[in-house]
């Protein structure tokens, strides 16, 4: 077809041309490199990338661009915008704090950076995707990338083992994605948004249901929303620290935004079903992920089961995306990802420098009182104390479902509450061993300038959100959907 | 705009701490300089704009989060100014009595200067969401004020502190919300008055914002976490803690229940004052049974904030003064009796009150100040606390006389107590022979104490000084509240 492909559409597709290009340029230059330092050159090459990619899309955002391309598959408009943002933020500092994890991996490095970048590409392709083929494609490309992600450490026998779990609950959940696809779109004669929204107007029908339900179950496979979320300690704990750090951050934040705007643009007329839905979700995951992290004993795992729980609250966020109060909504889903990119990245970051054990954290105050700071600093904006960023996300969550107006969602704003309270004292349990106990061992060596920037850099913004959460409200105050 | 520097200045102080080479003398006149600064400021504040705070220069509305009606609004108001005035005071204090600390010394100076950077916000927001974000602000310094540098104790002190004041806040929170979005904004002035909310709507309000504040204050029985806190801190964190964090409290009950929710916390009132009278009475039952000093003022700070909840509870023009003032003045003379228990503990080795005794022969300064402490605290005229402790019975009795009287038989026991604790502590022989060589407080130690000493003796002769600041406020809530005053 003509027109097709034109100069807007190509601006459109700025962002992702450049991460493509440093990921050809990555791949190749890693396979042709000889020497260790031509190889550290090349995995070198794609935090660049990122930070091209991401003036792009500032660019993109500051211009006021927007509109729908490639026969409305494609869409540019400032929800997508900020989210690629976010995703681009995470990636550049969790590929800055995997440097010293991939120059030991004997010259693996470039390979590393270039799963790392064919993940972004795929989550920068997700949040535009407005067609359900194309959605599921963008969505496989970024989740395929990061089985391998996961597996990377074949040194360890868990990083293989947690490759393989989350391998195969993955390929499961991305079959029951594609059946609830296949489903809608026997429902709607196509896989166009606008065409399924105007399906589900003229009614509901047994089929529409069960590919919503579907469409709904593999999303939750995807973000290790409980019952879902087996996968995700085993993965998280095997992966190499800095894999775990972004694919719980970066990848997800795309899959949420993809998630919400099915459920905005293509469903509005089954608000009440979906929510439904994603408010029983939302209530199941947070009780899951919190109780089961209080009987932690590595910190690492005890994050991993945190994040399955901050799953919890954004599917809270999205259960209040209904009708008037749809701005609201989204706004929080966007405040509440930006709030935890940064305090995650920043608490994953410290379990690579000091390590898994909760013991190794006794006193680190005495030993390296910056690092226990930051570390401080992440926790307690993971429970939600102010003035911290996660504080903020809660807020925001709180305030949406209050006025919401649906019972329902009354009920999960009330767990959401609950549940900050029940998660206090695994958080708190990594703090008080920081700045109470005493120091086991002379403290952890960080000698990696790159990591320390990254720890360093996300405690500043997590501290600093509150300077700026206005202005964050400003911009993703206009981002609404539909 | 002087509010908001006012209020952040500790903030930059802490960072100037943290950035000095770790030479303790230098770090201690550091910190003092740092801690001068707002003083000077509030003092200021006080003489050049005392008799018409809230006025133009001294409110700030910066915007913030607009969209939802979140605003970076702060201003100085009569029912927060004095203790503003009083951290200011106390946090100048508090470096002075943190003399004897010598490890890591820098770490606690910033976090003392954090800590007051909440104190100061709670006083002077105009914006509940900001409200909450800076009476939040002070938990985690203080817990690590206590845990880190208090006695063999602290860190099951510290975490039971931590707990309770987090599940208080939390449950205020949820208030504080559910009031911002039904009124439409978070301001404060904009919500005065109820914010045409329905009276069944504000009692339900009323209820979480009540039980959050009372945790902070405490009121007995939600006071489980005070005693080991006060007793297993060092003496300048006590100086804080017992001098301004309750009061985080009180101004929480003066500044928002009561004007925003007026006709909420009506049914809750009598309640207030009732819980007012248990806590002056169980303060003093509970203080006369201590064997360590310490608690012995820990117990007796319990019963003065029972006056204040009296004051409070009562709604009327006198019994809000007097409360408004009784903050002041309470943070006043605990912290004096704190800081020479401190010295007395550093000297004789001992808080027991078994084995102190005899200590004005050998100590007269620091023994006598006790004394005026003592003195100023069991209420006798002539001192701040009676003026105010007058002011909350007579408002309480005025309103709810049964709780009104029963409050009052609590001015007998403090007397009774507090004359119990002097005469073995520091009159009579000396019982133990080692403390014939000890020393009088030091330089450093007079500074702290002498000021503290003579404010109690000022504010008790011109209590007008304070109560002129305050009565204007004092006077919307009375109208709000449906009285007349």
């Amino acid at each position: 077809m003509d027109g097709l492909v034109t100069a807007q559409s190509i601006v459109a597709l700025l962002p992702e041309l450049i991460v493509c290009v440093f990921l050809v340029v990555t791949l190749l230059t890693g396979v042709f490199a000889e020497s260790q330092g031509a190889k550290s050159l090349a995995s070198g090459l794609a935090p660049f990338g990122v930070v091209a990619a991401f003036v792009a899309t500032v660019a993109l955002l500051a211009s006021g661009f927007s509109g729908s391309f490639f026969g409305d598959g494609f869409v540019i408009d400032p929800f997508a915008l900020y989210i690629k943002l976010v995703v681009l933020g995470a990636a550049f500092f969790s590929m800055l704090a995997a440097t010293r994890f991939a120059s030991r991996t004997n010259g693996d490095g470039p390979e590393y950076a270039v799963l790392m970048l064919s993940v972004v590409f795929g989550a920068l392709l997700l949040v535009s995707m407005r067609d359900l083929f194309g959605l599921f494609l963008a969505l496989e490309l970024a989740t395929i990338p990061s089985y391998a992600l996961v597996a990377f450490d074949r040194r360890r026998a868990e990083s293989a083992e947690g490759g393989m779990k989350y391998l195969v609950t993955g390929v499961i959940a991305s079959a029951v994605l594609l059946y609830g696809i296949v489903l809608l779109y026997g429902f709607a004669g196509s896989a166009a948004f606008s065409d399924i929204a105007a399906a589900y107007s003229e009614g509901l029908t047994p089929v529409g249901m069960l590919g919503l339900a579907l469409l709904v179950s593999g999303f939750a496979f995807k973000l290790s929303a409980a019952p879902f979320h087996f996968w995700t300690p085993d993965a998280y704990q095997g992966a190499p620290t800095s894999a775990a750090a972004f694919l719980s951050v970066a990848p997800k934040a795309a899959t949420f935004a993809a998630l919400l705007r099915i459920l905005v643009e293509a469903m509005p007329a089954a608000t009440a079903v979906w929510t439904a839905l994603v408010g029983v979700l939302a209530i199941l995951t947070m009780f899951t992920g919190n109780l089961l992290a209080l009987r932690q004993t590595s910190v690492r795992r005890m994050l991993a089961y945190s994040s399955v729980a901050h799953s919890g609250y954004i599917l809270a966020a999205i259960a209040a995306v209904q009708g008037a109060n749809t701005n609201l909504g989204v706004q929080a889903v966007l405040i509440y990802v930006t709030a935890y990119a940064v305090m995650n990245l920043g608490a994953f970051f410290v379990v690579d420098v000091v390590g898994e054990d909760f013991k190794l954290y006794n006193g680190l105050f005495r030993t390296r009182p910056m690092l226990a700071v930051a570390m401080g600093v992440f926790m307690a904006a993971l429970v939600g104390l102010p003035p911290f960023s996660g504080f903020f996300g809660k807020m925001w969550v709180i305030l949406a479902g209050a006025q919401s107006g649906s019972v329902l969602v009354y009920v999960v704003v009330g767990a959401v509450v609950v549940n900050s309270v029940i998660s206090l004292p695994y958080y708190f349990a990594v703090f008080r061993n920081m700045f109470l106990e005493e120091p086991v061992s002379d403290g952890p060596k960080t000698d990696d300038g790159a990591m320390v920037f990254s720890i360093y850099a996300m405690a500043v913004l997590t501290v600093v959100f509150v300077v700026f959460v206005g202005l964050l409200a400003t911009v993703t105050g206009g981002a609404g959907l539909g | 705009m002087i509010t908001t520097i006012t209020i952040f200045i500790p903030l930059l102080g802490a960072l100037l701490v943290a950035l000095l080479p770790a030479d303790d003398t230098t770090i201690r006149r550091a910190a003092l300089g740092v801690a001068a600064v707002p003083l000077l400021l509030s003092l200021y504040i006080y003489f050049a704009f005392g008799d018409n705070l809230g006025a133009a220069p001294l409110s700030q509305d910066a915007g913030w989060i607009s969209s939802l009606g979140i605003g970076y609004r702060v201003g100085m108001d009569g029912l927060g100014f004095g203790m503003f005035l009083l951290t200011a005071l106390l946090a100048f204090v508090a470096v002075l009595a943190s003399w004897q600390i010598t490890t890591n010394l820098k770490q606690y100076f910033v976090l003392l200067f954090v800590a007051q950077v909440g104190m100061n916000g709670v006083f002077a927001s105009q914006d509940l969401v900001l409200f909450y974000i800076f009476f939040e602000l002070t938990l985690i310094p203080m817990y690590l004020m206590v845990g880190i540098w208090g006695d063999e104790n602290r860190r099951p002190a510290a975490l039971k502190f931590f707990i309770f004041t987090f599940l208080g806040s939390t449950t205020m929170l949820a208030g504080f919300l559910a009031l911002g979005i039904l009124g439409g904004t978070f301001s404060i002035s904009g919500l005065e008055g109820g914010a045409g909310l329905s009276t069944t709507a504000q009692i339900a309000i009323a209820a979480p914002i009540l039980l959050g504040l009372l945790v902070k204050v405490p009121a007995v029985p939600l006071h489980g976490w005070l005693m080991d806190v006060y007793t297993s801190s060092p003496t300048s964190t006590n100086v804080l803690l017992s001098g301004i964090l309750p009061k985080l409290g009180t101004i929480g009950l003066l500044k928002v229940a009561l004007p925003l929710l007026p006709e909420g916390v009506a049914p809750y009132l009598p309640y207030i004052a009732a819980l007012g009278a248990v806590n002056v009475i169980y303060g003093g039952f509970a203080a006369f049974l201590q064997t360590d000093l310490k608690s012995l003022i820990a117990y007796s700070s319990i019963g003065t904030l029972g006056f204040i909840l009296l004051g409070i509870g009562a709604g009327n023009a006198v019994g809000l003064n007097g409360a408004v003032l009784q903050q002041v003045t309470h943070g006043i003379y605990s912290s004096l009796l704190f800081i020479i228990v401190g010295i007395f503990a550093a000297r004789t080795g001992t808080r027991k009150i078994s084995e102190l005794g005899g200590l004005i022969g050998r100590m007269p300064w620091a023994a006598g100040l006790f004394a005026v402490g003592g003195l100023a605290a069991m209420g006798l005229p002539g001192f701040a606390v009676f003026v105010s402790e007058f002011m909350t019975i007579m408002g309480g009795y005025e309103a709810y006389p049964v709780q009104g009287f029963v409050a009052a038989l609590g001015v007998l026991l403090g007397a009774i107590y507090f004359l119990y604790m002097m005469r073995n502590v520091i009159y009579g022989p000396i019982t133990n022979p080692a403390y014939e060589g000890i020393k009088d407080a030091s330089p450093t130690e007079m500074a702290a104490i002498v000021p503290l000493s003579l404010l109690l003796l000022i504010l008790g002769f011109f209590p007008a000084l304070l109560i002129g600041v305050q009565q204007p406020a004092v006077q919307t809530i009375v109208a709000l509240l449906g009285g007349n005053s």
